[in-house]
């Protein structure tokens, strides 16, 4: 029956009307098809109805002829908009190039960003973007299809497995996911492997060279243990020497474990603190009061709610003293041997670096002085003795001898 | 004459089960609640005020009493009226002679 919007688009005015005859009015007016609605009655002879405004000139020859007066309360709807914006003209302006202006650079592409590469120097994609449109400040209505970009910037970029392309609002995010190249062996210069320390050839696996020595040969620090030279002597080849040497080393090792042992043991007394976690602090909640252990052991447990990669900035934390206290123990010099040996073995797998093993111990002395016993135990280890050393191509046979 | 034109119509009206508001010319009256009224087939407005809307019908009047009455629209034969709508009264004026 009404249409608010069109009433709205063609512009309505509330009118009073003044007359003894507005049913008279009212009648006619409909009769006319001229529309009205909103009609309440607000005086004795006033009334106050809604009217379009093309309408409204209609109304007035009837108005005459019922003896009414007609007074305009109130303007609404697009004309009377209009002519406010018109007075305003410059806002109105503003606002529409504002939207204008936001449209336009919106359709340009401001930003071009590149990820995934590792090897691939991003400067380079974004050169190769640049030749095939995408660059800062290009129209995106010109720009391809981007399935099409993504084909051409692939042929521009033979390192890259795969490019993807987004167009996000103004930003271009370029994809790269690199092809993974094999591994190359590292090249090495001509080198021999050589004895890095004193020792007794236990295992020889010469890869590439001639190997020099022989098991259960004694080599000296620097002494060649597979050459990087092999040929004859009228035909000889520099090459890098590759295997794997293993020799028995010897070592002693003196330790010293004092007899009187200190350790610390649970009495199974505990104490939680609890704290709330806000921001990058921790503020103390329950209990207030603290009677802490004076040798104690702590242990916290966190309880931080996140979800998706965004942690709450509110959580708890809870602080567990469990208290302990010292306990001496005496011990015999056999047990403090014992101690003594698992330390030196350690110590001494680590100085024979990794691969190595224990191959035979023997305890040379032991002896128990200023509740210290004093261990000095023999070690053969099993350990790769091969280092590189490259061949200065002058004097390839002597090396060591310029 | 108009005798026999109303016969006519009550008989059609009954045998072939038409809406006694098509054949009458009465009006119907869709209300929802007291709130809303909406009166089809009225032949004018008679007479408006906050308390009361009067209308003509093809033989009689009808009288709407309420509170706030509003007229929302008018058409030529219809209007939606709204307010406390309190009571509707018909005046007939019997079968019309002139």
């Amino acid at each position: 029956m009404r249409n608010g919007l069109k009433e709205w688009v063609d512009g309505h005015i509330t009118i009073t009307v003044r007359g003894k005859r507005f049913e008279r009015l009212l009648n006619m007016a409909v009769r006319d098809g001229i529309r009205i609605w909103n009609i309440r009655r607000v005086g004795a002879e006033v009334s106050r109805c809604d009217i379009l405004i093309r309408d409204y000139f209609r109304l007035r020859p009837l108005l005459k002829e019922t003896g009414c007066r007609s007074h305009v309360e109130n303007r609404d709807g697009l004309p009377f908009w209009l002519l406010r914006v018109r007075r305003r003209a410059g806002l109105a302006i503003g606002a529409v190039l504002f939207f204008i202006g936001l449209y336009m650079l919106s359709s340009f592409v401001w930003s071009v960003e590149v990820t995934g590469t590792k090897h691939i120097d991003p400067a380079r994609v974004i050169r190769a973007a640049d030749e095939i449109g995408i660059k800062q400040g290009a129209w995106k209505v010109k720009l391809k299809e981007p399935l099409l970009l993504q084909k051409e910037l692939l042929s521009l970029l033979p390192e890259a497995a795969w490019v993807g392309i987004d167009i996000q609002g103004t930003k271009v995010r370029l994809q790269v996911v690199e092809k993974e190249a094999p591994v190359k062996p590292l090249a090495t210069g001509p080198r021999h492997l050589v004895a890095k320390k004193r020792a007794v050839i236990h295992k020889i696996l010469p890869e590439v060279g001639k190997s020099q020595v022989t098991n259960n040969q004694l080599v000296e620090k620097g002494q060649v243990l597979i050459s990087g030279i092999i040929g004859n002597d009228t035909r000889q080849q520099a090459v890098s020497a590759r295997g794997k040497v293993q020799g028995e080393v010897w070592y002693v090792s003196n330790t010293s474990v004092p007899l009187k042992q200190t350790i610390y043991r649970l009495t199974g007394e505990k104490q939680e603190q609890q704290y709330l976690l806000v921001g990058s602090y921790a503020i103390q909640v329950w209990p207030f009061n603290k009677e802490l252990f004076s040798e104690a052991q702590t242990s916290e447990k966190r309880y931080v709610p996140s979800y998706a990669g965004y942690t709450s900035p509110v959580g708890w934390k809870t602080v567990e003293y469990a208290q302990i206290e010292p306990v001496t123990k005496q011990l015999s010099t056999e047990e403090a041997t014992e101690v003594a040996k698992k330390f030196a073995r350690a110590d001494i797998l680590q100085k024979a670096g990794k691969d190595a093993f224990i191959q035979d111990e023997k305890v040379l002395h032991v002896t128990a002085e200023n509740g210290k016993v004093y261990v000095s135990i023999h070690f053969s280890v099993i350990e790769e003795i091969a280092v590189e050393q490259p061949i200065v191509p002058q004097s390839p046979v002597n090396n060591g001898n310029p | 004459m108009k005798r026999w034109s109303r016969r006519l119509r009550q008989l059609a009206g009954g045998v072939l089960d038409l809406p006694q508001d098509v054949v009458l010319e009465v009006p119907r009256i869709t209300m929802i609640g007291h709130l809303q009224m909406y009166i089809e087939n009225h032949r004018g407005v008679l007479h408006f005020s906050e308390h009361e809307l009067r209308l003509l019908l093809t033989n009689g009047q009808m009288i709407v009493s309420g509170e706030q009455l509003v007229i929302r629209a008018i058409l030529p034969e219809e209007v939606l009226l709204e307010g406390r709508i309190g009571g509707v009264k018909f005046l007939e004026t019997g079968p019309q002679g002139s």
